[in-house]
């Protein structure tokens, strides 16, 4: 869907490339997460893919088409593209329907048809649109704007989305919820996604597939469970952090440990510990804390399949620092 | 009794000292109501041409940055010339000589520096991120320009047409010398003939003509001027 050949970028009055020989391809319905410290590029790239940054060297193509031709405008290209940027980037003047309605307006789509689209978006977000709709954005709390300006990037309905920290000007727990509800919308959407983030977290939880960089170069890229268990370098250890087994623990399903044997379902399930077969297992652990059991029932919507222990989950993870 | 009666007397006083004027505007009104219309239609010539003219250059500088320390610069010359002189070297020029289209053409050119510099600096005001913003969605420069940097400038460019027409109608009086019959006529025959009434009734006139045109100016601008933006200065 997305490809990037052999990506330079120097800018003027600097010797060293902001970003150097990168290719990589997102695929179709992914969500492509970079990932790296400050200053490593990744924002150049995104910035990059929609010609807000023109490429000293190499092709960037969407859909086959090369995008990085001369030929092509940029700012048609952009309105192809949806683009939620850090800074939220609303028009303060404009109320968050005429924020929404950006792109449909630049498109010239009749007004009977943006109307009722500002409303679905909105209310697509988890805003209350009869409540925001005339609102200005200075009226609007962190999280709402965020909400907005997701609502905007997908207002035209755009194949592709760049999403740059779109949820980093709000605190953690907001965040953590917005990450949800945009991994639930994704779910029925199927956009293909570049999204950048300086959190791996965020890049684990988010990410089909992952680059990491560094210096301007792609040192790995990867599914996030091939990230966590077999990470190329130092570099690449070290952002991960120390708590490497957790986080696998939260890219395992819980299906894939239960013990079906349905013996011991019958004490447990006095305990009202209950998780979803799709759960990570983080969440058993969580569970199991919260109740203060070491025991919890795997069910597959209202059928109960089985139970996962503290010695399953402990198994797991040895299982993965060995493969590491 | 004695008490009302002497603050009647020094009332009666203050006005003879003070406020004679009044008794001058209401024996000359013919003439004042001609020097009043006189100045008013100078200063909306001079500032209808002047938005026309210092809105663009000021745009222009704001796209082309090479320009813009040329253009602030012949600005603030123009702007330090004493105004007697300039209105003195406008009518030396062939063609122009005494009259309505010297003293239009040398405010014009004092409006110069406050408007150019106010749109200019307003333009510039627009932060990074939303301009960005406008890229990312599609923008093309133009409808940038129109749809979020002149809007959202409105604050500033306004302050400055503001700044401007004040010290217009002020400036204007001096047009007088060079055969303006406005209020600056009253100062100036005021001065010459030591009559305080006459001074102070051309100050006064103007003063009401500049408050009157700036609070007009006020309405406009809360008109054109985004609530989102307003709130946000009276926020902050």
């Amino acid at each position: 869907m997305i490809v990037l050949d052999k990506v330079d970028k120097i800018f003027p009055g600097t010797t060293v490339p902001a970003v150097k020989q990168v290719s990589f391809q997102v695929d179709e319905g992914n969500i492509c997460v970079f990932v790296g410290p400050s200053g490593c590029g990744k924002t150049t790239i995104l910035r990059i893919i929609n010609r807000l940054i023109e490429p000293t060297s190499g092709d960037i193509y969407i859909k086959g088409k090369k995008v990085s031709d001369k030929e092509v405008n940029p700012d048609h290209l952009r309105r192809e593209i949806g683009y939620v940027i850090q800074q939220i980037g609303l028009l303060p003047h404009r109320t968050v329907e005429q924020n929404v309605a950006l792109v449909p307006r630049l498109l010239k789509w009749p007004e009977e048809r943006i109307k009722p689209r500002v409303k679905e978006l909105l209310d697509m977000v988890g805003l209350d649109s009869n409540e925001v709709i005339h609102k200005y954005p200075f009226q609007l709390s962190g999280g709402m704007m965020q909400r907005v300006g997701v609502a905007r990037a997908l207002a035209a309905d755009p194949p592709i989305m760049l999403m740059d920290e779109p949820f980093g000007a709000v605190d953690p727990i907001v965040r953590g919820r917005l990450q949800d509800e945009f991994l639930r919308l994704q779910k029925e959407m199927k956009k293909t996604i570049c999204f950048v983030t300086h959190d791996i977290n965020e890049a684990i939880k988010m990410g089909d597939h992952i680059v990491i960089m560094n210096k301007g170069e792609l040192v790995q890229h990867g599914t996030p469970m091939e990230i966590l268990t077999e990470p190329a370098n130092d570099f690449v250890k070290d952002l991960i952090g120390v708590d490497r087994e957790i986080k696998l623990l939260d890219l395992t399903r819980s299906s894939e440990i239960v013990d079906r044997n349905k013996e011991v379902l019958g004490e447990t399930r006095e305990k009202d510990c209950f998780i979803s077969a799709l759960d990570p297992v983080q969440r058993a652990l969580e569970t199991m804390m919260k109740n203060d059991s070491d025991i919890v029932v795997v069910r597959d919507g209202e059928k109960e399949i089985g139970t996962i222990c503290w010695g399953d989950i402990k198994k797991l993870i040895n299982k993965l620092s060995g493969e590491a | 009794m004695g008490f009302l009666s002497s603050i009647l007397h020094w009332l009666s006083n203050f006005y003879d000292e003070y406020l004679g004027f009044i008794n001058f505007i209401i024996r000359r009104w013919e003439q004042v109501l001609e020097y009043t219309a006189n100045h008013f239609s100078l200063v909306l010539t001079v500032m209808f041409f002047s938005l026309i003219l210092w809105i663009s250059v000021g745009l222009l500088i704001s796209r082309y940055e090479k320009l813009a320390n040329t253009a602030f610069g012949i600005g603030n010359i123009l702007f330090v010339i004493p105004s007697i002189s300039l209105f003195g070297i406008f009518i030396t020029i062939p063609m122009l000589g005494l009259g309505r289209t010297s003293a239009a053409l040398a405010l014009i050119l004092y409006a110069m520096m406050p408007m150019v510099r106010n749109v200019y600096r307003g333009i510039k005001s627009v932060e990074w991120p939303i301009i960005e913003a406008g890229r990312g969605m599609g923008m093309s420069p133009r409808q940038i320009l129109f749809q979020i940097q002149i809007p959202m400038a409105w604050p500033i460019i306004f302050a400055g047409i503001r700044v401007t027409v004040v010290m217009i109608t002020g400036i204007a009086t001096v047009a007088t010398f060079i055969g303006e019959r406005n209020l600056g006529r009253f100062i100036h025959h005021g001065i010459a003939r030591e009559s305080a009434d006459m001074i102070i009734a051309g100050a006064v006139l103007v003063s009401v003509i500049a408050i009157l045109l700036d609070y007009i100016l006020g309405k406009i601008e809360d008109k054109i001027t985004s609530p989102g933006l307003r709130k946000e200065q009276e926020q902050s």
